[in-house]
């Protein structure tokens, strides 16, 4: 029988049932019994005790393990634990049989790296194959050189290898070949992206602040810093150092300061009544749990109410360590408030506003062109105009209404004119509603509606209310479908009003307030002049054009607090009319061309003709006219977003205010939160480092001394040597199963965020404690741990599995095959861009607006934030730079990090929603479309096996089998025969995104292309690290 | 399990335990997979229990509620104006709420050294039904179906601030980073629909920007696998992201080239021996038929007009939390597990006589019209309604306490909701509350014995329904003791 190992097999039985009310928590404790140390455990009791080594029938614990009667069980029933099951008693029989050997938890004694011998090729592979021996299994065979191709990309930049790349390897496979093409991707710009995509989960990064108000933050400098970091391989110790404590080294540079943005990257809570205090308090113990998490592997989180139930730290230890995080200068407000902030200027903000220059440039030139494409049409319809304008031209038409009602009772009457007179008949409040006839005109693009002073009135003014006054709250514009009883609201995005006053209830004023659906604020003329009639003309987003299919009405809501303030006597017209005819009360262009007409011709003798227009008037009317014309308005729409981007360029290439650590002058007082409760102080605690993982005073002594921080005063920088000490049993471990993990999918410890006593055991103790000594010895040298792991056999085996290995080990904890798991989904956009060509490589910089669907934002802030995606070559920048709204993540991500708190575990899923968004997101297609047409270049070859084989390669780095090919010139040919018959479907399904319009020539081939593109970039393999 | 053999599910539930265990590291393709597996058994036979979830051997006994519908009014109702009638309060108008009735009750920082004087309800009250319970005029419609509520007048909750009290009353924790509650069912229950998600989340449509965001994490999975997170049935051409496929992509088009990727896979599937591909088969599959499931769901054309009429005429609005409680009937009757709704804006520090009034109108008659629907199918001894907010509001006013434009802070001592069907006891008010409607004096019920309870009617229960992770035990109700609330329940 194999020895018994404490910490292997009976640390965790332990710990899983006992420790929770006999562990290191003693406010906790059932009883003064405690489990968690030899001499708890071995107490006498009065005459027995729980543990008596080498005698099991002693032994109570055993007893009471083993006892059939419930009240005396353990775990005792209350506490929902099961019996413990027999290999468990015969462990812990067995375990004190042989003497109850205790041990220290494993990962709080220091890593010792175990020699190897001679013989050894790699230390990776000697650990993982003494291991493999134990079981009589041995490694997989090597990958396939372009698998393994593939696997050492996307490890080490997040990329697929090119074509190219990928047919060197295969070539010429020897060792120092690949020796070789490791080290040009460590030195290539997108492994610092790739390792900044893993720090920036930890570090909870994003864009906003979170909770209600979700400022926009300007931290992106910070991810600069680590992508440049881990490019320029900046020893980790050195990289903690800066983020902790960047501040506080002598003579500190901006660069250090931004470094220590860090420990800024926790959500900022700006809710409207919530106490900055509260919210300061949460700061600091969001950055002492991350801190834990990150670098430390322990649930640090337990200890903000209670002792640790299972690791020895005590609520003590963990007020002592807040301490060092509780003098920040900050008071807990958010957005602009949230100081201490750095005042930088980045040096990589440059190539974001030339692309935006560069798009708005071609923007401007498309309205250009747009308007020289008008010009003619519009010239050949000034007769008609002219004919117009003497004939039929209605500035606005008087609506009839088909039906009158209200709400509340109020009775409207309407008179041959379409003047509509409510009644008095009390209402405090109503909403009219007024039925526009189908024929009252062609289309409708804005309203007007009149309200009438009348001698009936109070005070001779608008309404029936004692003050004569009235409130219109809200207008609205409902089309009810006749066939399906739907309603949709069509949206008014303007209200130009006559004159506006101010209301008893100050919020009561402007014509605005009536298009947001809120009848706390809504359009008065209260407090000025009384005229005969005041007007407000609204303006559609889009027109509409009436049909029998639907009936349009009018909503006026009159909600407001002050009693009966319902308009008495209106009138509504409608105009078809765009752009500046319903935006101002001034005369339309038409109007005006009408007089000029009259005008002239009571002047003169001569007939007016379309000469005779004056040049301003022209104009006018040629605005009027573009402002109908699809192209002109499609491009100026565009323009207008392209301007807006270079404004936001040209900001962030600014003064950017970065949330950074700093002191303040005077250090606050840290006390324990009894409770956790941010205001129910208990005792005061000074700073202090975790005893339980390494004293301070081993931390800075030894011959190293000097140069380690002995003597530091307790600052964020000695706690930062803390943590880097090659002392520290954890954070090499813990950095390095990071790392692991990554490269495997599961790290050699499998709970990555717990090191403690209820996290798992290393599959591999000896090989992780190899790792993290050789990590330190080397200098805290990362692209070196890098290069250790994956130089291995281990790592370059293959990654099949047969059944049997699936029985014996499917999680592949004995590492007997190479690690397959589907990429990050941040990873699989990056792909395909790179697969497609679009992929913008530029490192650094603000952040972008990758294709997410519209609407998402409105959804969830009821408009308050719009997405607008990035126009121009900023689209396809990696998905590190995509902007991280911290309330709505970027849809396209599945299983990513939330960004909220530290997140240090890969969620790895298999939904349909997954299959959804690769099949249809956006830049999926525009990456299918242009891989297509990059693999074709434009050719309209027949060699349509080729050209499939090619694409296929240039996916997945390989050329497909026989079959593979059989199906994919089946599918091809499938495809191709539907869109030769639906031309327009090819057209629909290859105008896509930003893409020029495609080559009519070739669209159906284009289009059959497409949807090859799209199924290989959908494929099992083109989404796996195999 | 007619159809279905006992190696099948043993073989169900090793894999299973391998891929959800403790690691959460491994792909979940494989429970995916199974849950397809599972679902398709279950679908001869739907009296039969769910294969027992996670070994947890879940329900725990025969459930009284099979699905929920939980209608989330975020914000903060004001239990003052709509439930809670204190008609005393017209006679302390504009006094001082005594320190003794407050005791020591934080504010928030917006009405923090403001005078708190008692301003009375600004709604008029009249016993409703057989059992007289109190409901005030501005919801003339759920007073009109009050005999088949139970309003449980003593919910207390531990937050005084938005975000944090709608993460606890729907979490169980103030912090982000746990399930909802309809996570957590789905990840117990599962789901009677092959079709569609186990959970889905439908958001009002609303105008106007609103002051208290519905963050994603409302629905998030926290540390349960993501499939188990909330999915948003939005109202828009795409009503699940990326549902639609891309014009010019014909339906019959999308199958072919289904059929090759799935072949494809299938090769690579022999090639290496990946049991992940074959769930991802499965997975593109289901995405197949959601593109029919879904818009089958949300095409409302098949009602007719009586329904339209029963839930309001705002119900033709798609969008509408009106035209939302019929797609959450209609997902009911799909058998989904848990249907989400969030109507916003029910924060009225100021003006609440018009702005609280603009919710009731958003609400009321839908609200009731759910139930009585329900009810007419015969659907409403099995599912659960619930209608709340994270919180109540206070009895002291913000702003004038004398003005129309007085309105009241967020208030977490007492608040009302309501519940009906799916087991809980109709025609019931249970709790109170003191004279000022601050503090919950008879049976309080806070927001855990409110999760306990559920979980209850859901055949769970709470104390054995665990989920671990950072090696420990979490579950809904947390680690303070909480209570099935079983007066609740009929």
């Amino acid at each position: 029988m194999e020895p018994i190992d404490f910490n292997r097999d009976i640390r965790p039985i332990l710990s899983d049932n006992c420790f929770a009310c006999h562990g290191f928590d003693a406010a906790a404790r059932a009883t003064a019994l405690r489990l968690d140390t030899l001499e708890g455990a071995t107490e006498d009791l009065g005459g027995y005790a729980a543990l008596v080594p080498g005698n099991p029938q002693a032994s109570e614990i055993l007893a009471r393990i083993l006892s059939t009667d419930e009240e005396m069980r353990m775990p005792p029933a209350e506490s929902h634990k099961k019996p413990l099951n027999a290999k468990a008693v015969s462990l812990i029989r067995q375990w004190i049989e042989e003497g109850a050997e205790w041990g220290k938890h494993w990962a709080f004694v220091s890593p010792v790296a175990a020699a190897l011998p001679a013989t050894a090729t790699h230390p990776v592979d000697h650990f993982v194959e003494a291991s493999l021996h134990e079981q009589n299994m041995k490694l997989s065979p090597p990958a396939l050189p372009h698998t393994l191709a593939r696997r050492l990309a996307f490890d080490l930049t997040g990329l697929p290898p090119s074509s190219e790349e990928v047919a060197a390897l295969t070539d010429s496979p020897d060792s120092a070949a690949w020796s070789r093409w490791i080290d040009r991707l460590l030195a290539s710009p997108q492994f610092g992206e790739r390792m900044a995509m893993w720090w920036l989960d930890g570090a909870r990064y994003a864009d906003t602040d979170g909770f209600q108000s979700d400022a926009t933050r300007q931290n992106w400098p910070w991810r600069d810093w680590v992508v440049s970091s881990f490019n320029a391989n900046r020893p980790f110790d050195e990289f903690t150092i800066e983020q902790f404590a960047g501040d506080l080294l002598p003579e500190a540079t901006d660069e250090q300061r931004l470094a220590t943005c860090f420990h800024r990257n926790h959500m900022h809570n700006g809710e409207g009544g919530r106490d900055p205090a509260e919210s300061r308090v949460d700061y600091v113990l969001d950055r002492t749990n991350t801190m834990g998490t990150l670098w430390l592997g322990l649930t640090l989180g337990c200890t903000q109410c209670h002792d640790h139930k299972f690791d020895p730290i005590s609520q003590r230890d963990y007020y002592s360590l807040t301490a060092y995080f509780n003098s920040i200068d900050e008071d807990g407000k958010a957005g602009g408030g949230a100081k201490p902030f750095l005042q930088y200027r980045s040096p990589l903000a440059k190539q974001a506003v030339l692309e935006s220059t560069a798009v708005l440039r071609k923007m401007e030139r498309q309205v250009e062109e747009a308007k020289e494409a008008a010009e003619s049409a519009f010239t050949a319809s000034l007769d008609q105009m002219l004919v117009e304008a003497r004939t039929t031209f209605q500035p606005w038409k008087v609506i009839q209404p088909a039906s009158l009602r209200t709400t509340e009772g109020t009775v409207l009457a309407v008179d041959a004119e379409g003047m509509i007179r409510s009644n008095d008949s009390g209402q405090y409040q109503d909403d009219f509603v007024i039925e526009v006839p189908a024929d009252t005109i062609d289309r409708i693009s804005g309203i007007r509606l009149e309200v009438f002073a009348d001698e009936q009135h109070a005070d001779a003014k608008y309404s029936y209310a004692a003050s004569g006054e009235f409130i219109l709250t809200n207008v609205k514009l409902q089309l009810r479908s006749r066939k399906t009883a739907t309603i949709v609201d069509l949206p008014l995005v303007r209200a130009t009003a006559s004159v506006q006053g101010k209301g008893v209830d100050t919020k009561y004023g402007s014509a605005s307030g009536t298009l947001d659906d809120d009848p706390r604020t809504g359009w008065t003329t209260r407090t000025k002049p009384v005229e005969p009639v005041q007007v407000v003309v609204f303006e559609l987003a889009e027109p509409i054009e009436l049909s029998q299919d639907s009936v349009l009405d009018v909503v006026l809501l009159q909600r407001s607090l002050a009693p009966r303030e319902l308009i008495g006597r209106f009138r509504l017209s409608v105009t078809n009319q765009r752009g500046r005819a319903v935006r101002s009360l001034d005369p339309m262009p038409m109007e005006q061309l009408a007089k000029r007409i009259t005008d002239y011709e009571s002047e003169t003798e001569n007939v007016f003709s379309a000469v005779d227009i004056p040049a301003d008037l022209r104009s006018r009317l040629f605005d009027q006219y573009l402002a109908d014309d699809p192209s002109w308005r499609e491009a100026s729409r565009l323009r207008e977003q392209a301007s807006r981007q270079v404004n936001t360029a040209k900001s962030a290439a600014g003064d950017l205010r970065v949330t950074v650590l700093s002191e303040r002058s005077e250090p606050r007082k840290t006390h324990v939160l009894v409770r956790g409760v941010w205001n129910q102080h208990g005792d005061e605690v000074q700073p202090g480092v975790l005893t339980a993982v390494l004293p301070r005073s081993a931390a800075f002594s030894g011959p190293n001394a000097s140069q380690d921080a002995a003597g530091e005063i307790a600052s964020r920088l000695e706690l930062a040597k803390w943590i880097v000490s090659k002392r520290n049993p954890l954070t090499a471990r813990v950095i390095t199963n990071h790392v692991w993990q990554l490269f495997f999918g599961a790290g050699l410890v499998r709970t990555p965020n717990d090191f403690g006593l209820q996290g798992e055991m290393p599959t591999h103790p000896e090989l992780l404690d190899w790792l993290a000594v050789d990590f330190m010895d080397h200098d805290w040298d990362f692209k070196h741990l890098v290069r250790r792991i994956v130089t291995s056999r281990t790592y370059q085996q293959a990654s099949h599995v047969t059944p049997a290995l699936l029985e014996i080990d499917p999680e592949n904890r004995l590492l007997a095959r190479g690690a397959r798991f589907r990429l990050p989904s941040w990873m699989i956009r990056d792909a395909s861009l790179a697969a497609s060509g679009l992929l913008n490589r530029t490192v650094g910089g603000p952040p972008i607006f990758a294709y997410q669907p519209p609407g998402v934002w409105q959804d969830q802030f009821m408009g308050r934030f719009k997405y607008e995606s990035t126009l121009g070559p900023g689209q396809y920048r990696r998905t590190l730079y995509t902007f991280w709204r911290r309330s709505s993540a970027p849809t396209f991500l599945f299983d990513s990090a939330m960004r909220r708190t530290c997140e240090v575990v890969p969620r790895r899923t298999n939904t349909p929603l997954h299959a959804l968004t690769l099949l249809n997101d956006l830049t999926s297609l525009e990456a299918a479309r242009a891989l297509a047409e990059r693999t074709w270049v434009g050719n309209l070859s027949t060699d349509v096996e080729l050209y499939l084989s090619q694409m296929f390669h240039t996916v997945l780095s390989r050329f497909p089998s026989d079959h593979e090919r059989q199906v994919l010139v089946r599918e091809y040919r499938q495809a191709e025969d539907y869109y030769q018959t639906d031309v327009a479907a090819a057209k629909a399904l290859t105008s896509v995104g930003q893409l020029p319009e495609p080559n009519e020539s070739t669209i159906s081939e284009l289009a059959a292309q497409m949807m090859m593109a799209s199924m290989i970039l959908n494929l099992d393999e083109a989404i796996t690290h195999e | 399990m007619n159809n279905c053999s006992t190696e099948l599910q043993a073989a169900f539930e090793q894999t299973r335990r391998y891929f959800l265990g403790q690691s959460g590291c491994i792909g979940l393709g494989a429970m995916a997979l199974s849950t397809l597996m599972n679902e398709a058994c279950n679908a001869d036979d739907n009296q039969s229990v769910a294969i027992s979830r996670n070994g947890q051997g879940l329900p725990h006994f025969a459930p009284k509620a099979k699905r929920v519908i939980f209608l989330t009014q975020s914000g903060g109702p004001s239990q003052i104006e709509l439930y809670d009638d204190k008609p005393g309060l017209k006679k302390l108008a504009g006094q001082k709420l005594p320190d003794s009735v407050r005791n020591g009750q934080r504010l928030t920082g917006m009405t923090r050294g403001k005078p708190q004087l008692v301003m009375p309800a600004h709604s008029v009250f009249r016993k409703r039904g057989q059992a007289g319970a109190t409901v005030s005029d501005w919801l003339p419609h759920i007073a009109g179906v009050a005999d088949e509520l139970c309003f449980v007048k003593s919910m207390v909750t531990d937050q005084i601030n938005h975000a944090p009290a709608m993460t606890k009353f729907l979490t169980g924790h103030h912090l982000t980073g746990r399930p909802s509650m309809g996570s957590w069912l789905s990840y117990g229950l599962g789901s009677e629909n092959r079709d569609l998600p186990d959970y889905l989340v439908l958001l009002s449509k609303m105008k106007r920007g609103s002051d208290q965001p519905l963050y994603d994490h409302y629905w998030g999975s926290g540390f349960l696998p993501s499939v188990y997170q909330g999915v948003k049935l939005r109202s828009a051409k795409d009503p699940v992201l990326y549902l639609n496929d891309p014009e010019g992509m014909p339906r019959h088009l999308r199958r072919n080239m289904l059929n090759g990727l799935n072949e494809l896979n299938q090769i690579r599937y022999e090639e290496t021996g990946d049991p992940e591909i074959e769930t991802r088969i499965q997975q593109y599959e289901m995405a197949y038929r959601m593109q029919a499931s879904v818009p089958d769901l949300t095409d409302v054309s098949d009602e007719p007009e009586s329904t339209f009429q029963l839930y309001g005429p705002d119900s033709r609005r798609p969008g509408s939390y009106a035209a939302n409680c019929i797609l959450a009937r209609r997902l009911a009757e799909r058998g989904v597990r848990f249907v989400q709704l969030f109507h916003p804006d029910w924060d009225h520090h100021s003006r609440l006589r018009s702005w609280c009034t603009a919710r009731c109108r958003d609400t009321d008659q839908a609200s009731a019209g759910l139930i009585k629907d329900l009810k007419q199918r015969g659907m409403l001894d099995d599912t659960l309604v619930i209608w709340g907010g994270e919180f109540g509001r206070s009895v002291a006013g913000q702003g004038k306490w004398d003005s129309p434009e007085g309105g009241r802070d967020h208030h977490p001592r007492c608040f009302t909701i309501w519940m009906a069907g799916g087991g809980i006891r109709p025609g019931m008010s249970y709790g109170a509350t003191d004279e000022y409607s601050y503090n919950a004096v008879v049976d309080p019920v806070h927001v855990r014995d409110l999760h306990a309870t559920v979980l209850h009617l859901l055949g769970i229960e709470h104390e054995r329904f665990t989920y671990r992770s950072q090696g420990l035990d979490f579950r809904l109700t947390g680690v303070e003791s909480s209570r099935v609330v079983r007066d609740l329940i009929a």
